[in-house]
C-alpha cells in the first residue's frame, strides 16, 4: 500500500476514534441495521424455501419437462409419448444435470369427474409411479387412513379427506373416475381407496385423487406417456442452472419444455415475490436508518473539522484528496459496523434459532397460502448469495451516505476556515 | 540569499475586497510588493489592517479580487486549484497562530506529512524529521500526540512541518501569539537560524512586537495598504 494511502486509512481510522462515542453510536445502528437485514433475510429465505419446497414436492416440481403447449391448454393431446419421456429421462441422467437432481417423478395429469353413489365432483387425477413418488412427495406424511400406494398396486386410490368427506368414501369404498382418454374418448375406471390424506389444503383435499401410473396409462389409452417429469432440485436456487442445463441437453428436442416452478404455480410464485417486497420495505427503512446514523457522524465530524480541513489545503492536498479522506472514513464506518452487524446477525440466528422459530402461538389453525401449508416453524436459512447481497448493499450504503460529507469537506475556503477560533 | 533576480514572492497592484450582506470591506487595497529570496520580512498593522489576507494571497490560500501575484516566478493569481495545491506543497510552508497541528497524528508524523506528500521514502522521512527536531530542541516527543505537547512545542512541531521539506517561502500568521515570553524568544530565535543557515524566506503576519524587533524588514499595512517598507541594514537576525 503506498503511503499516501496508508495515511490516509490511519487519519480516517484514528479520526473516528476520536470521536469515540458518537462512532459507537452510529456504528450501533449499523450493527443493529445489518443484523436485522441478516435475520429477516435468512428467516424469509428459510420460510420461501419451505413453502417452495412444499409447493414443488406436491406439485410439478422445481422443474418440470412437458409438451411445450401442456402448460395452457392441459390435456392428454400434449402429452410426452414413451419417446419423447425416454428424450427427457436421457437428459435428466446426463453428466450435467444429474448432480444437481435430487428426485424425479413422472406423472400423468388429467382433469375429471370422480363419483360414488352418493355424489360427483371434479377433481385433478393424478397418475404416478409409486417407486419415485415415495421419494418425491410429501404426501405418504399426511395420511390419516390406509395406507401409500405401491408399486403393485393397479386399482387403488388416494383421496384427501374433503373428497372422502363428500363422496362418502371410507377405506376399500369404490369410486368412478371419468376423464377424457388420449383419443378423445370419455371413459371411465373403477377404483378403491387404499389411503385417505389430509394435507391442510382446502383445494388439494377436496379435490386432488392418486392413481397408479400405469393404470391410467392404460385406462386413457396413452402406453408409457405421461404428461410431465417432475424435478426436485436440492433448493430454489438451483434452478436457474439445473434449467439451463436441461435447455442445453434438450436443444434437439423442439416438442419438450423445460419449465420452472414460477410458470406451474404461478400462485406460489406471486406470493413468494409479495412476501419479498414486504421485506424489502422493511429493508429500505433499515437502510435509511443505517445510512442516516453514518452521514450524521461524518458529517458532525466534517462541520467541527473545518480548520483541519483548511490546514489540510494549505499544507498541499488537493480538494479531491481531502474528499477521499472524508469518505473513507464512511467506509470505515460501514465495513467495520456492517461486519459486526453481520457476524451478529448471523451468531444470534445460528444459536438461538439454527433449529427453526415457532411462530405457532400468532395462528392456533393451519394456515395455507398459494396452494401449500405454512409451517409454523420457519427454520432460517443462509445462502451465500444473501450475504454477499448483504455486504454490497452495505457497502452502497457506506458510499453513499459518504459522499455529501466528503462534498461538503471538498467545499471548504481555506483562508475561511483559519479564521475559525479553537 | 539571491536567484537570478527572481523574488521569492511578489503581488502587483492586487486588491482584496470582502462583500457581506451589502457591505464591502477592501481587505487589501492595491499593494504591490515583493519579497526577496532569503528575506525575513514582518508585515505589522493594527487588527484589519490587512495582514492575514495578504500573507493568505501570497500564499494561494485566497484568490485576489485584482491584481497578480507571483510565487518565484510562477503567477498564482488564476492558476488551477490542482496546480495551486502541488505548489503549495512544494515550494511553501505554513505556520498558523493555533498551531494546527493534526490532533490525531503523533509529533513525528505531523512534521513528515508533507514529506509523505511529496512521496519521500519512510526512511528518509524518519531521519530528517528526527534531525530537524533535534535541531529544533524537541528530540524524543516524536511519538507524542499533539493534546500531550505544551503550545510552545506544538510551535515546533509546526515549524518543524513547515520547513522539513525545504520550501523557499514561509508564511507565519501570527506565530508567537499564543506563546509565552521565553517560548515566543526562542521560537523566534529558531526561524531566525533556520532563515540565517538553510536561506528559508520568512513572511509573518504578527502584532508581537519582540518579533518586528528582530525583523529584517518591516512592513506595516493600516486599511489594506502598505504605509510604511523598511529594511534594516546590517541585519543579523
Amino acid at each position: 500500500m503506498k503511503a499516501k494511502a496508508r495515511i490516509r486509512f490511519r487519519l480516517a481510522l484514528r479520526n473516528l476514534r476520536r470521536q469515540r462515542r458518537r462512532s459507537i453510536l452510529s456504528g450501533s445502528a449499523m450493527v443493529l441495521a445489518m443484523a436485522l437485514l441478516i435475520f429477516s433475510r435468512t428467516l424469509a429465505e428459510g420460510g420461501h424455501e419451505d413453502w417452495i419446497e412444499a409447493g414443488v414436492r406436491l406439485g410439478s416440481g422445481h422443474v418440470a419437462l412437458q409438451h411445450p403447449e401442456y402448460q395452457a391448454r392441459r390435456t392428454l393431446e400434449f402429452r410426452l409419448t414413451s419417446e419423447k419421456r425416454e428424450a427427457a429421462e436421457a437428459a435428466l441422467a446426463s453428466s450435467s444435470v444429474a448432480g444437481r437432481v435430487v428426485a424425479t417423478a413422472p406423472r400423468l395429469a388429467v382433469q375429471g369427474l370422480a363419483s360414488s353413489p352418493s355424489a360427483a365432483l371434479p377433481v385433478a387425477i393424478v397418475a404416478m409411479d409409486p417407486a419415485s413418488e415415495t421419494r418425491f412427495s410429501a404426501l405418504q406424511e399426511d395420511l390419516s387412513e390406509g395406507r401409500y400406494l405401491e408399486p403393485d398396486d393397479r386399482l387403488r386410490a388416494l383421496v384427501g379427506t374433503g373428497l372422502a368427506e363428500r363422496l362418502k368414501l371410507k377405506l376399500d369404498s369404490r369410486f368412478v373416475l371419468t376423464a377424457q382418454d388420449a383419443d378423445g374418448q370419455i371413459v371411465g375406471q373403477m377404483v378403491r381407496v387404499a389411503g385417505v390424506f389430509r394435507t391442510g389444503i382446502p383445494e388439494v383435499d377436496e379435490g386432488f385423487v392418486q392413481i397408479p401410473l400405469a393404470t391410467a396409462q392404460e385406462w386413457l389409452a396413452a402406453p408409457g406417456a405421461v404428461t410431465g417429469i417432475a424435478v426436485l432440485l436440492r433448493s430454489s436456487h438451483d434452478v436457474g442452472s439445473a434449467a439451463r442445463a436441461l435447455r442445453a441437453a434438450l436443444a434437439d428436442e423442439s416438442s419438450l419444455d423445460v419449465v420452472d416452478w414460477r410458470r406451474t404455480m404461478p400462485e406460489l410464485d406471486a406470493a413468494v415475490r409479495m412476501d419479498d417486497w414486504a421485506d424489502y420495505i422493511f429493508h429500505i427503512v433499515l437502510f435509511v436508518i443505517a445510512a442516516t446514523a453514518i452521514i450524521n457522524t461524518v458529517l458532525m465530524s466534517v462541520m467541527q473539522r473545518t480548520r483541519e480541513f483548511g490546514v489540510l489545503r494549505a499544507l498541499g492536498l488537493e480538494r479531491g484528496q481531502v474528499g477521499r479522506l472524508v469518505f473513507t472514513e464512511g467506509l470505515f464506518l460501514t465495513l467495520v459496523s456492517g461486519t459486526a452487524g453481520v457476524a451478529l446477525g448471523a451468531a444470534v440466528v445460528w444459536i438461538f434459532f439454527r433449529h427453526g422459530l415457532d411462530f405457532s402461538a400468532f395462528w392456533d389453525t393451519e394456515m395455507s397460502a398459494a396452494g401449500v401449508v405454512i409451517d409454523p416453524v420457519i427454520v432460517p436459512r443462509f445462502h451465500w448469495s444473501q450475504l454477499l447481497w448483504s455486504m454490497v448493499v452495505m457497502l452502497g450504503i457506506g458510499c453513499l451516505a459518504s459522499v455529501y460529507p466528503a462534498w461538503r469537506a471538498t467545499r471548504v475556503d481555506v483562508a475561511e476556515a483559519m479564521k475559525f477560533d479553537e | 540569499m539571491r536567484t537570478n533576480g527572481i523574488p521569492a514572492v511578489r503581488t502587483e497592484r492586487v486588491w482584496k475586497v470582502f462583500e457581506h450582506d451589502g457591505i464591502r470591506v477592501e481587505a487589501v487595497r492595491d499593494v504591490t510588493f515583493r519579497v526577496e529570496p532569503g528575506e525575513f520580512v514582518v508585515l505589522a498593522g493594527p487588527s484589519g489592517s490587512g495582514k492575514t489576507t495578504l500573507l493568505n494571497l501570497l500564499g494561494g490560500l485566497t484568490r485576489p479580487t485584482d491584481g497578480r501575484v507571483w510565487v518565484a516566478d510562477t503567477e498564482i493569481t488564476a492558476l488551477p486549484e490542482r496546480e495551486l495545491a502541488r505548489l503549495r506543497l512544494e515550494r511553501l510552508g505554513f505556520v498558523f497562530q493555533a498551531y494546527n497541528l493534526l490532533p490525531v497524528l503523533t509529533a513525528l508524523e505531523n512534521a513528515e506529512f508533507t514529506l509523505l506528500l511529496q512521496d519521500v521514502p519512510a526512511d528518509e522521512r524518519r531521519s530528517r524529521v528526527e534531525a530537524l527536531f533535534e535541531r529544533i530542541g524537541i528530540a524524543g516527543l516524536e511519538d507524542r500526540r499533539p493534546a500531550k505537547l505544551s503550545g510552545g512545542q506544538q510551535q515546533r512541531v509546526a515549524v518543524a512541518r513547515a520547513v522539513v521539506a525545504g520550501p523557499a517561502l514561509i508564511l507565519a500568521d501570527e506565530p508567537t501569539a499564543n506563546l509565552d515570553t521565553a517560548t515566543s524568544e526562542a521560537l523566534i530565535d529558531l526561524m531566525a537560524e533556520l532563515n540565517r543557515e538553510l536561506g528559508t524566506t520568512f513572511v509573518f503576519a504578527t502584532h508581537d512586537t519582540r518579533l518586528m524587533e528582530r525583523a529584517q524588514r518591516y512592513v506595516r499595512l493600516v486599511d489594506g495598504a502598505i504605509v510604511t517598507d523598511e529594511r534594516r541594514e546590517g541585519w543579523r537576525g
